[in-house]
């Protein structure tokens, strides 16, 4: 317990005011990272709303991500689940590395991502949708003690074009626990800031603190299988409100678009970045600004 | 004799407050010759520079985006540019533009391609704004 105390008030210590300016996609990637040394902590929820016979249920994670270079992203997410009926379980961790090979902007940026994910087979975050969708009546003690060793790589490629980000991901995966064969999914978004120009005053509803834009992500099964057959995919409008310097909320309600998907998905964030994190412990232990 | 300590007081503050001045400058400072941009970005024109009311914003937006490493009054910090010297003030809008756009990966310069591109030209803006010193980089 004093462990964390300590580790809050360092966070609290550490913190200067800094931009948010988060993508308000949920599952989308696009070509813009992590500053270097810079550090965000969002925690971020999956609401399911179930079709008849599948169990509601409410997913939250936390996410930790760290600018290490101008061209190199890293990303812990820890998360968990509470099943309506059931029980509320941790389901799993998962770290994601984002590389920016190009030097310079381009028509078209790509990103190469990789993500090692240890997960148990409860896992409800959806933070891609992936192969073919399993719809399942178990409960968690059963789900849990399934567990995934998985890992997943995404090709992401994003333009900006007169103020909107275009962004499109290709993704694989790959369980290592099971033989799956390899899944596919993709997502695909595009979202534009509410106003070009900044105003002088520090104001909390101007529109410049707001973007806004839809995603499109779902399955495309696997090598075992391949198409559109037993596969969910969502349409989710996209929206993100810088709070204050440092924090944004951002908010998604995505709609099931197959038999197979869900009802509908809301999701909600909020993310709190912490400006210059690496030098100002990099200072704690004696290296000069 | 109070009024020799006074003007004694005043002579060290004034001292002291131009070895501040000099040394709060970056001379760290090296310009990287491989960071230029193509002849047609070097080239482009503010399309705010008639409008001194976007200069505000710029101001913000620099105090977001640029003072952490470039210091709250230009001066550069760490490996960062200090926007007063005249090698920096002597560059196109446009070259600057392009470099606030794509960073530099080498000196840890981030790319600010997320901004929009008006809020971008607010910031070139507001870095002519900035009093260039006479000290040009080595």
């Amino acid at each position: 317990m004093r462990f964390y105390f300590v580790l809050f008030l360092l966070v609290c210590g550490l913190a200067s005011s800094a931009p948010a300016q988060e993508r308000p996609y949920f599952v989308t990637y696009d070509h813009h990272l992590e500053e270097p040394g810079n550090l965000e902590i969002a925690t971020a929820s999956t609401v399911r709303v179930p079709r008849d016979g599948q169990p509601a249920y409410i997913a939250p994670w936390i996410e930790i991500e760290y600018g290490v270079m101008t061209r190199w992203t890293t990303e812990l997410y820890l998360e968990g689940i509470s099943t309506r009926n059931d029980s509320t379980i941790w389901t799993g961790w998962r770290l994601e590395n984002r590389f920016r090979p190009l030097r310079r902007e381009h028509w078209i940026n790509p990103i190469l991502y990789f993500e090692y994910e240890s997960i148990n087979e409860a896992s409800g975050i959806q933070k891609e949708v992936v192969g073919n969708a399993e719809i399942s009546n178990e409960s968690n003690a059963d789900l849990r003690r399934e567990h995934a060793h998985e890992i997943e790589a995404k090709l992401i490629l994003s333009s900006t074009v007169r103020d909107w980000n275009i962004s499109e991901n290709f993704i694989v995966e790959k369980n290592l626990s099971e033989d799956e064969g390899f899944e596919f999914g993709y997502a695909f978004g595009v979202y534009r800031p509410l106003a070009s120009l900044a105003s002088g005053r520090n104001c909390r509803f101007c529109r410049e603190n707001f973007s806004a834009g839809a995603e499109v992500y779902g399955g495309l099964g696997s090598t075992n299988g391949f198409g559109f057959k037993d596969t969910a995919h969502y349409f989710a409008p996209v929206l993100a409100w810088q709070v204050s310097e440092n924090s944004t909320l951002r908010f998604s309600p995505a709609i099931g678009l197959t038999d197979v998907s869900a009802r509908a998905l809301m999701r909600f964030g909020y993310s709190y970045e912490i400006r210059g994190f690496g030098d100002r412990v990099a200072r704690l232990f004696g290296a000069s600004r | 004799m109070r009024l020799m300590m006074n003007r004694r007081l005043i002579l060290i503050l004034t001292v002291l407050a131009a070895i501040s001045t000099a040394t709060a400058q970056n001379t760290a400072y090296q310009q990287d010759p491989g960071w230029k941009p193509p002849a047609d970005a070097a080239s482009k024109p503010n399309p705010l520079h008639d409008r001194p009311d976007a200069v505000a914003g710029g101001q913000k937006l620099y105090r977001r985006h640029c003072a952490e490493c470039h210091g709250p009054a230009g001066e550069g910090l760490k490996k960062a540019a200090d926007f007063r010297l005249l090698a920096v003030q002597q560059q196109t809008d446009g070259t600057l533009f392009w470099k606030i756009k794509n960073g530099n990966p080498d000196r840890g310069m981030p790319s600010f391609s997320r901004l929009p591109e008006l809020q971008r030209w607010q910031i070139v803006l507001y870095l002519r704004q900035l009093a260039p010193q006479e000290k040009s980089s080595q």
